[in-house]
């Protein structure tokens, strides 16, 4: 049934403003440093050595339990909800433990180093060296350093190689464990509490025994489930002891009622099933908070479908007389508390995702299993909230289908036009459930679906394991130089099959055919050495907490996600770059093979020249005035329809027995920046290490010269809806023609027209250029301008200058 | 002759157009005007010749365009420039360029070219209410070719809107007014004296054909260019105000504050800007040539 909505809730969640607490907090947050603590690291040494000689599931647990028991907690006066990773307002931890020997900055005395893309932090000599002695006592045998041992054994350097030559995406390096599964089970988690979840593991332990059960990592398995859960309820506790104490102390009546209320609502959850939005929401941070020091490289705070899990609570909180004042006052401290979680990066994640937050997403309406769309007065709610944060994440997905109701769409565009930043952006159930159930997943457990990372299609219910080995993304511009060099990278190896000089091929065919096999070669590579790497993640690596409440389905199993169940494991894969490689074929068919006006030994020449010289600035520009995606020429638009069509065939061609087959979901974070690092001058009139395109379906920049309309028709003709779960198209509006109601009209009616005709994605950066380059000169003046890069939104002025620049040309279309 | 397919100069066709009639459009841009407006912000509309543009900041003096061009019409100065006498409008010059320096203005197109093209953008005219416009240029001095164009488009269930400053033989409206759903009618200015002089035109074959429109029952929304001096005494908009409430049928008027965005267009034909001296209006300005309306009577929009 379609939801009956009540108007006038959502005038006045139009009036609202944010809360005098969530002022506090932001001006707290701008004030503050960033900020890298020792705190956990202090406890992971200890609790390892402690427990030398258990079986590494107990281990872990115990790993975590230690530092939950034992780390410094702080309530500060503005906060609503409570709990941080660090006492500091912006503050992580560190993840040696997960990630061995990551943060190279630490062996330099000076104590300062690189912790994210802008952030320097200092540290002190003995937080320092507490640091390297968790490197030196992890690093050898973690994770990640285990997986290239294993990966040597089989292929030498050849991973490091592809690495290097940017071929493949260095996501092992920080342990990313996939993403869906940094979702945690929100609905059982807020119905049954922490305490539901240790009764059922306890009967499982008992009814396994009984039943005379003889795997016992299945026993390990739940015993340290409830290791970490009753560490949860504990630590919950802590606050509460803290905040009576502080309460004791407090002089001012309505921040010590304040106080007792924080204190009686953390001795009640996560441990038990929340009553109220307060509850609910506190028992989500306690979860997510024991995620993050479980393994804080997972920074994700992902909310899921939240509009519709905390739905009942808004609903029944109303109906008892709370403020909306209050609840959005809580709902926006969890938001921006979520929103603005750092973690330290590794050097190569620096560069291909740059980022500073975690990626954390909410994903709001869509279906349901009934076929009826969900929005509701909550999803409103939402949206008013982060207009009114002006944070980079979360990253805030619609899920647009035909029911999308009018009032949704216009205070989606609306909120757009207050965020400058593609928030939300759109993507299509209509799109994205097929392909689901196509891929066997039941209708009603599909139409669950959450876009996660940036915005990457999942299942709630299953472990997406989406990066988790190093796989996640491939660049085919890196595969395209690899087959106009015979196989040799831009670092001068022989990364790639030998499939002849191309001087020699006679034909386009031929040319094509060489790039297919490159593509087969790496593709097939890559997904075996995750293979490989999926063994050692479970050899090493544990992971209870985020199991247990992540997985519904571990619970039954009696299994850890780091060893995946082919019944609940998902693949994922990024095919990136399509569009460079299909208007640089494009080009050498029209300029080499057809028209003939260029041989392939002159072409290659200039390529390898980055264009030098005054014929390699005409070539360039014969090269530029090749026919492009993105203005409904049909040349064009068929050609990166084919390379769409043949990447996904290679990839889906892989048997991944016994797990399911790799799905594909072009999305692409800012990765075309680093992607171009590992890509030399291209046909396409791209020089050498200039950014790729950006999204998946962005036509090259400064190069969409048919207005908007022709974007999404070329967008529409290439079909990727057949072939991916989702394929990233960035438009840019100027915002100084968009103030008035009647634009904002039109462009919901652009966003329909684009999602009922099958686009599966599209966001909108709603500036204009001069702000931008005022903006990058500038930077001082611009703290809060928010861009959309390939899927999530980030500080402009964070960005690097080239990536900056990538903005600024992106063609500009004033409506 | 009446199977012939009828052809018009065209300019330019822009998807995505979203302040000219209701809904997404698409702007066919035909070439020729009878009126030369002196804060025209379309010259290259003027002109019902096809002609090149040669915009200097762009050229980067490679020469390609000279050694292509057979009729010498290619000046090389300080920069290239195009001699609009020897000029055939061929093209040449504007193929070899690699730096768009050099545009061709306008096009020879059939009407069912034009359709086809239009076409394309059904799906966005069906979800917002859209569909095409036609403007200039003065569309109604090919009342044929628009026929066909919006015949054509009718018959898909398109919506047509044609934009006219109204000076066109009446037999030209007449011609379209059956296929046509909306009429951007433009006023400039209701003294004659004045307007022969700012517009080179008498005004009254244009207030007789918007009587003639309003008579016929045609859905009419009146555009007025707001210029600075020009058209934005209190008087003129009184009068015009006068001038639609005499039409009856309640009509609006929506108001185009002049902006100076057609000034490379003019340097790129080599004519002289004649609105160079002019400053855009303020916003206060702006709204009070709005309440002016307003206070008449006559609903007022300011086109953003």
């Amino acid at each position: 049934m379609a939801k009956a909505i009540d108007f006038d809730l959502l005038r006045k969640i139009d009036a609202l403003d944010l809360s005098e607490r969530n002022k506090a907090w932001r001006s707290a947050m701008k004030a503050a440093g960033w900020k890298v603590s020792a705190d956990r690291e202090r406890w992971t040494v200890k609790s390892w050595r402690e427990t030398e000689g258990e079986d590494l599931q107990i281990r872990r647990a115990k790993l975590l339990k230690c530092v939950l028991d034992n780390i410094e907690i702080k309530i500060h006066p503005f906060d609503e909800i409570v709990g941080r990773p660090t006492p500091w307002v912006i503050g992580c931890q560190t993840a040696f433990d997960v990630c061995g020997d990551y943060i190279p900055g630490i062996w330099d005395d000076s104590g300062s180093f690189d912790a994210t893309l802008d952030a320097s932090v200092q540290m002190s000599r003995e937080d320092l060296e507490i640091l390297r002695e968790a490197a030196r006592l992890f690093g050898p045998v973690s994770m990640p350093a285990m997986t290239y041992k294993a990966w040597e054994a089989l292929v030498g350097s050849w991973a490091k190689d592809a690495e290097d030559a940017k071929l493949k995406d260095p996501s092992l390096d920080s342990a990313i464990t996939g993403q869906s599964t940094s979702l945690l089970s929100w609905r059982k988690i807020l119905r049954v509490g922490l305490s539901g979840y240790i009764r059922e593991c306890r009967e499982r332990i008992d009814a396994y025994i009984a039943a005379g059960g003889t795997d016992i990592d299945k026993i390990y398995f739940w015993q340290s489930a409830v290791i970490v859960l009753q560490a949860v309820i504990d630590h919950a506790r802590r606050y509460a002891d803290l905040a009576e104490a502080m309460a004791a102390e407090e002089k001012d009546a309505a921040q010590k009622a304040h106080l007792l209320k924080i204190a009686e609502t953390c001795r009640y959850v996560p441990a038990n099933p929340a009553r109220t939005m307060r509850e609910a929401l506190q028992s989500m941070q306690f979860c997510n908070l024991a995620k993050m020091l479980e393994n804080p490289i997972q920074n994700n705070c992902h909310w899921g479908r939240a509009d519709q899990y905390l739905y009942e609570y808004f609903r029944s909180d109303l109906e008892r007389g709370v403020p909306l004042e209050e609840i959005a006052s809580m709902l926006a401290d969890l938001i921006g508390r979520w929103g603005t979680q750092t973690f330290v990066a590794a050097g190569t994640q620096r560069l291909s995702h740059q980022i500073n937050f975690g990626i954390n997403n909410v994903m709001l309406g869509g279906l349901g299993p009934d076929g009826e769309d969900q929005s509701n007065e909550l999803s409103y709610l939402f949206l008013h909230l982060v207009s009114l944060l002006h944070l980079s994440s979360p990253t805030v997905g619609l899920r647009w289908n035909k029911k999308t109701p009018e009032w949704m769409m216009e205070k989606a565009i609306r909120t757009n036009l207050a965020t400058k930043g593609g928030i939300p952006l759109f993507e299509n159930d209509e799109v994205i459930i097929p392909s689901f159930v196509r891929d066997g997943i039941p209708f009603e457990e599909a139409v669950e679906w959450v876009g996660l990372g940036c915005v990457y299609p999942t299942i709630p219910s299953r472990a997406e394991h989406y990066g988790a080995e190093g796989v996640a993304a491939f660049n085919l511009a890196g595969l395209l130089h690899l087959t106009l060099h015979n196989g040799v990278d831009i670092n001068g190896r022989q990364t790639g099959l030998k499939t002849g000089d191309p001087r020699e091929f006679k034909s386009f065919e031929e040319l094509y055919e060489a790039f297919l096999r490159q593509h087969k070669f790496l593709c097939h590579r890559i997904f075996w050495l995750g293979g490989v790497a999926r063994d050692m993640g479970h050899k090493y690596l544990r992971l209870p907490l985020l199991s247990i409440l992540g997985i519904e389905a571990s619970m039954e199993l009696g299994q850890d996600l780091m060893k995946p169940h082919p019944d609940y494991a998902m693949f994922g894969i990024s095919d990136r770059a399509i569009i460079d490689v299909a208007d640089s074929f494009t080009a050498i068919k029209k300029l080499v093979f057809d028209e003939k006006v260029l041989t392939m030994g002159e072409l290659l020449d200039i390529l390898d020249s980055n264009f030098a010289g005054e014929r390699g600035e005409e070539v360039r520009m014969m090269c530029l005035r090749a026919p492009k995606y993105g203005n409904d020429i049909p040349e064009a638009d068929a050609m990166v329809r084919r390379v769409s069509e043949d990447s996904a065939a290679i990839i889906r061609s892989y048997d991944n027995a016994p797990f399911r087959n790799f799905m594909i979901s072009r999305e692409g974070l800012a990765w075309h920046y680093y992607g171009g690092l590992g890509v030399g001058a291209l046909p396409n009139g791209r020089k050498a290490l200039e950014p790729l395109n950006d999204g998946s379906l962005s036509p090259m920049r400064g190069m969409d010269k048919n207005g908007p309309t022709a974007v999404l028709r070329s967008a529409l003709s290439t079909g990727f809806n057949q072939v991916a779960y989702v394929a990233v198209l960035n438009q840019k509006f100027s915002s100084s023609l968009l103030a008035s109601e009647d634009s904002v009209k039109k462009l919901v009616a652009y966003t329909n027209a684009y999602m009922s005709g099958g686009g599966s994605h599209i966001q909108y950066n709603i500036l204009d250029t001069e702000t931008l380059k005022d903006a990058k000169a500038h930077p001082e003046a611009y703290g809060d301008l928010i861009v959309r890069i390939g899927g999530f939104s980030a500080y402009f002025v964070q960005l690097s200058p080239e990536i900056q620049d990538d903005v600024i040309y992106r063609s500009e279309f004033n409506l | 002759m009446a199977t012939e397919i009828e052809k018009a100069i065209v300019t330019n066709i822009q998807g995505y157009s979203i302040h000219d009639g209701p809904g997404i459009r698409t702007v066919v841009f035909l070439k020729g005007c009878p009126l030369r407006c002196v804060w025209c912000a379309n010259p290259e509309n003027l002109d019902a010749r096809v002609q090149i543009g040669f915009n200097r900041r762009l050229c980067k003096g490679c020469g390609r365009c000279a050694a292509a061009c057979r009729y010498g019409a290619i000046v090389p100065g300080d920069a290239y420039r195009v001699d609009q006498v020897n000029c055939t409008a061929c093209g040449e010059c504007v193929a070899r360029c690699f730096y768009d320096a050099l545009v061709r203005y306008g096009a020879e197109r059939t009407s069912e070219e034009v359709f086809e093209e239009v076409r394309k953008d059904k799906l966005f005219y069906d979800a917002s209410g859209g569909g095409v416009t036609v403007s200039g240029g003065e569309p109604m001095a090919r009342p044929e070719f628009v026929f066909e164009l919006f015949s054509r488009c009718r018959e898909d269930g398109i919506s047509t809107c044609a934009e006219t400053c109204g000076y066109a033989p009446r037999a030209a409206l007449e011609r379209v007014l059956p296929v046509t759903d909306l009429f951007l009618f433009d006023l400039k200015v209701m003294d004659p004296e004045l307007h022969k002089k700012h517009t080179g035109c008498d005004n009254a074959p244009i207030l007789d054909n918007a009587r003639f429109l309003a008579e016929k029952g045609a859905s009419i929304l009146f555009r007025q260019p707001l210029v600075p001096g020009y058209t934005d005494s209190e008087e003129n908009i009184r009068r015009m105000a006068e001038f639609i409430l005499s039409l009856g049928g309640g009509y609006a008027i929506e108001l185009m504050p002049f902006h100076r965005a057609g000034a490379p267009k003019y340097a790129a034909l080599n004519l002289p800007y004649e609105a160079e001296h002019l400053t855009p209006l303020t916003e206060a300005q702006i709204a009070r040539a709005r309440d002016t309306y307003l206070d008449c009577g006559v609903r007022c929009i300011v086109s953003k």
